[in-house]
């Protein structure tokens, strides 16, 4: 039954979703991978599309990816919005009971030590899954060939310069400050774009 | 504080979503714009410790913060109805966008644009990284959690669920039952101090 599956994994990873819509990520693309729901390729598209559009990043996702599921299924398009109302009614529950839990219990809650020794614990882990996520995401950009998990010499066979090239721009331009203000992300998207269409497409060379 | 409506509420929190733009932080400012200063339903501490509230507790922070200002000012039904608010219009624009993307993904100028865009994907997820960074001490406890996280996260295919559930089990073991973890949390009453500022 993909939709019980669809929503039981997004329950677990809004249940472990400590800090917001990024910390999402590393679990969205490991159960994404394990089910062979969408491909990673389209995934990261949607990473950009989840940016430039309202909305919290992280239920634009996984909308997006109910979706997609859904559809695959016998129901068509009914499928579709099925899935996508799933996923992010799975998302959005835990913390929903959660928090009306922890609005009551507010100022203890805050103070108390057990929260603050998960906390403490929890904040380092995901900070190294959001690092993590960085190298496996610019590996499939710079070397599509290579997987992290099992690295072969084949893995190297194609390497992206043009991509690396493009990165590295962009990196620089977002930390930089233009007046006092840093470069808009969604500003930053469109750049990408542009600059995709013109390598890529208008002196072709090869993705 | 003052009443207000369910349907207030509702449109309150669907406006936030509609014209937010990258969800968590960005929406934090708005909210605070728009529920502290415009509309007065919420006092600025209350909002404070929402935030801190909502970072600390899982799920998405701005699902978060509609879910504790809708309870604080209607109960239950008052936080479903937040929740919803927030979430349908990304959801309405996110099922009408999937049917852009399957009609247009096999199209010659959509595929160079977003093998650009992958770049940024790569970029807006380091800057993620870097404001994540602010909020965890360069320690050595913490540095080797990040190290294992990492280590473990890219070279395996382990469940990173039960890699955050290891990490709150060793938080709580080196905090709470450690003499050396102990002097790093700040003492309880201290905290309470802060909060009533």
């Amino acid at each position: 039954m993909p939709f019980l599956l669809l929503f039981w994994e997004y329950f677990k990873i809004g249940l472990f979703t400590i800090g917001g819509g990024y910390v999402m990520l590393p679990m969205v693309m490991q159960v994404v991978e394990k089910h062979g729901w969408v491909a990673s390729e389209e995934l990261l598209n949607f990473v950009g599309i989840a940016e430039s559009t309202p909305g919290p990043f992280a239920i634009n996702l996984a909308t997006f990816i109910g979706m997609q599921v859904g559809k695959e299924t016998s129901l068509g398009l009914f499928g579709g919005f099925l899935g996508a109302i799933v996923a992010t009614v799975g998302v959005v529950l835990p913390s929903l009971v959660i928090i009306i839990v922890v609005t009551k219990l507010l100022l203890k809650f805050k103070s108390n030590k057990y929260v603050q020794g998960v906390l403490g614990g929890i904040k380092p882990v995901v900070w190294g899954l959001i690092l993590s996520a960085i190298v496996t995401v610019g590996c499939a950009v710079v070397l599509p060939n290579l997987d992290t998990a099992n690295i072969t010499s084949q893995g190297f066979d194609k390497f992206s310069w043009v991509s690396l090239i493009i990165m590295v721009a962009l990196l620089v331009l977002s930390r930089v400050r233009l007046g006092k203000k840093k470069i808009h992300p969604i500003l930053l998207i469109l750049l990408s774009a542009v600059a995709g269409v013109v390598v890529f497409g208008v002196c072709k060379v090869p993705i | 504080m003052k009443k207000v409506s369910l349907w207030q509420l509702f449109i309150a929190f669907f406006k936030i979503g509609a014209f937010t733009f990258g969800g968590g932080y960005a929406m934090i400012a708005v909210i605070e714009q728009a529920l502290v200063e415009n509309k007065k339903w919420i006092t600025s501490e209350f909002m404070m410790d929402m935030v801190v509230v909502a970072e600390s507790t899982p799920g998405v922070i701005a699902v978060n913060m509609a879910t504790g200002v809708g309870y604080q000012k209607r109960g239950v039904i008052g936080a479903i109805v937040a929740t919803l608010g927030v979430v349908l219009p990304s959801f309405l624009l996110i099922c009408g966008l999937s049917f852009v993307i399957d009609s247009f993904g096999n199209n010659y100028w959509y595929k160079a644009a977003f093998a650009g865009i992958r770049c940024c994907v790569v970029v807006l997820i380091f800057n993620a990284f870097v404001k994540l960074g602010k909020q965890v001490d360069k320690n050595l406890f913490n540095l080797i959690l990040v190290a294992c996280a990492f280590g473990v996260s890219v070279f395996t295919n382990f469940n990173v669920i039960y890699l955050i559930m290891i990490g709150a089990v060793v938080g709580v073991v080196f905090y709470c039952c450690t003499p050396i973890g102990s002097k790093l949390l700040p003492p309880a009453d201290q905290t309470e101090e802060e909060v009533d500022k």
